[in-house]
């Protein structure tokens, strides 16, 4: 009696195989999609690697010779052709790999099959330089060592070839372990798992099963690493005393332990730094050479959800702000900028008198603004225009509140509410603003004449409410001039802000003079370092 | 590539991009190098890997846009206008998805073909 006569397949064979194995990916392109995380999150893996095989399987029904060499080669030529994406170049390079191997011959039986796997996989890994592993590369090498294994232990071409697909499968299983991208999202990798249910299309087709009412099979699950239940292990530090301590060995030993190892020191002390899963291993490892003390053992898990808590409430409080109204105001100097933010200003564009802000900058900071409601405080005349331009082009509800001083925005901010609407806001800040008296000392750049007042180049001149009030050679005649024309003894606070180029001692100096002059009000000093002017006084 | 924060300015050199770019390209399936971008005699050198991203890469900033220029080497046997298209996508997106700017242009050039022995 004859030897069972060996199962040989023919181009013929290849072909109908081929073909299977496109069917049974078509059925699962849409998972693989789905499974994309790397290197572009496009979602297209199965998709590419279909239209490969499509590509081949086109080819081959070009292809009138039916020769085994003949169709192999059709199917590398096809899929070289056609091959999309990254996973379809490979797989373009492993078709080539086989057709190589079988080029000229007539049929292919275990033997065979196992070296084309080989020569495939062995041809894919030459496209690359630097070869990441835990991707299609490493299934296809997988899976070829399996088959060559299989094949010389003497088994039948379906052993080998199921022994290849259950190779296949684990190995798609690992490459989580393999690669950090994968293990992070928890997949296994779309490619590997594309070439996985090609060879299982494969071995349905040797076996004379139809696929055409199969169910696609689950993708294979991830096996992910065991870090993946708690990631962040505990942060381990101790300070370990001793003799003759070997620095190189303990910080081997402690990386053993775990990540982020870290173990500096001498022979007579060493500090220890680790991320592990089990402290005790590493304290009584480290307690068996010398004496531990420093010891601090945090659980990072706990840190991180406290972290994602944290986190959690600043969105909330984020959003809280978005619901209610925001201020913008336009302020130069440092002394200012900060009197400004303290009072509840969320962007302060820097600009004033000669030098005022675009359009473009006012509606940045309004459009930057985690709010829906904005309101500007231009603070100088010269910038109502930008200031209503920018409440022009944004796509936020917002109001120009009038401001011609700095004075006046701080009074404005005073009056502002954040509980009450922005009409509401509108209307109480225009009052507020309203009883502001704005005194702005500086010195004359040219000489002039304006309303009656005569003024010499370099000379002091006050302007209370934009409008030139006194003229003299000293600040302190000057503000006092000033000061009492606008009747200051009806007033309750005199607010001063010296600029940039006013010491304090010249500032308190000059408020302790106009403490004496008006007993019944109180004055304060504040640093606003504004350019030009030396002194802004509000009076209100 | 310079931003502006509140605390201080962030200057990415485009010797950083190139790195980052380099890295990329090198992660592409049918890459098997990079090229020097001065062609002596019609001849692209093959570069190591370790000096490829200074001589095989070239960042430029045009009106603060990134335009990235590689010169690589292909296997023989691949597709290699699907090579190519994937360099692209793969360095757009990894460069991007690093510093947060968008990229202008990716242009690949194909400075020679590598023949494997089989």
């Amino acid at each position: 009696m004859a030897e069972k006569p060996e199962l040989r397949c023919d181009g013929q064979d290849l072909k109908r195989m081929l073909a299977t194995a496109t069917a049974w990916l078509e059925k699962h392109a849409v998972a693989i999609n789905a499974l994309n995380v790397f290197p572009v999150p496009d979602g297209d893996t199965g998709t590419n690697m279909l239209l490969t095989m499509q590509a081949a399987l086109e080819e081959i029904g070009n292809t009138p010779q039916g020769s085994l060499g003949s169709v192999a080669q059709a199917a590398a030529y096809g899929a070289l052709m056609g091959a999309r994406g990254n996973s379809g170049v490979i797989l373009s390079q492993l078709l080539r790999g086989i057709a190589n191997s079988l080029d000229k011959k007539r049929s292919f039986g275990p033997f065979e099959f196992a070296r084309a796997m080989t020569e495939a996989s062995t041809m894919a890994y030459k496209g690359i330089i630097r070869p990441v592993e835990g991707t299609m590369l490493t299934v296809s090498k997988d899976a070829a060592k399996a088959a060559m294994a299989a094949a010389q232990e003497e088994e039948d071409l379906l052993t080998v070839l199921e022994k290849t697909v259950e190779a296949a499968k684990e190995s798609v299983a690992r490459t989580p372990t393999l690669l950090d991208v994968l293990r992070e999202a928890g997949v296994v990798d779309a490619g590997g798992q594309g070439l996985f249910i090609i060879l299982d299309g494969v071995l349905h087709c040797l076996k004379g099963e139809s696929i055409e009412m199969k169910e696609p099979t689950e993708m294979v699950p991830a096996e992910l690493p065991e870090e993946a239940e708690m990631e962040w292990g505990y942060c381990t530090e101790f300070i370990l005393q001793g003799k003759g301590l070997n620095l190189a060995e303990v910080r081997e030993k402690i990386a053993s332990f775990g990540d982020s190892a870290l173990a500096v020191g001498d022979e007579r002390v060493i500090k220890v730094h680790v991320h592990t899963f089990d402290p005790g291993q590493v304290l009584s490892y480290a307690s068996s050479l010398g004496v531990l003390s420093n010891i601090k053992i945090d659980n990072m898990q706990e840190q991180h959800r406290e972290f994602l808590v944290l986190g959690e409430e600043a969105a909330k409080a984020a959003a809280e702000e978005m619901e209610g109204i925001a201020t913008v105001a336009v302020a130069w100097g440092d002394g200012l900028t900060r009197v400004f933010e303290s009072l509840g200003v969320k962007s302060v564009v820097p600009g004033g008198q000669t030098m005022n802000p675009s359009t473009q900058e006012l509606l940045e900071a309004v459009e930057t603004l985690p709010a829906k409601e904005v309101i500007i405080l231009p603070n100088n005349e010269n910038i109502f225009l930008a200031a209503e331009q920018a409440q022009k082009l944004s796509s936020k509800k917002v109001v120009v509140v009038p401001t011609t001083t700095i004075p006046q925005g701080i009074g404005a901010l005073l009056a502002f509410d954040k509980e009450a609407d922005l009409k509401t806001n509108a209307k109480n800040i225009e009052k507020a603003i309203a009883a502001v008296q704005t005194v702005e000392v500086t010195t004359a750049v040219r000489p002039a004449k304006i309303n009656g007042i005569k003024i010499k180049k370099g000379q002091i001149i006050a302007l209370l409410n934009g409008h030139l009030a006194a003229s003299g050679e000293e600040i302190e005649e000057v503000v006092r001039e000033t000061l009492d024309k606008l009747g200051a003894d009806q007033y309750e606070i005199i607010a001063l802000y010296h600029g940039e180029d006013t010491s304090l001692q010249a500032a308190e100096s000059l408020g302790d003079e106009i403490r004496r002059w008006y007993p019944e009000q109180e004055v304060e000093c504040i640093d606003g370092g504004q350019p030009y002017y030396h002194y802004i006084i509000s009076v209100e | 590539m310079t931003e502006e924060t509140k605390l201080g300015k962030i200057e990415i050199s485009p010797t950083a991009i190139a790195h980052l770019a380099s890295q990329a390209v090198l992660q592409c399936y049918g890459v098997v190098g990079m090229a020097a971008r001065t062609l002596h005699n019609g001849l692209a050198v093959l570069l190591h890997p370790r000096e490829s991203y200074r001589r095989g890469v070239e960042v430029r900033l045009v009106d603060d846009q990134i335009i990235i220029d590689l010169y690589v080497i292909i296997e023989y046997g691949t597709r290699v206008s699907e090579v190519a298209h994937n360099i692209v996508q793969s360095v757009k997106y990894n460069v991007e998805k690093a510093l947060g700017v968008p990229v202008t242009q990716v242009n690949v050039h194909v400075q020679g073909l590598r023949v494997s022995k089989e």
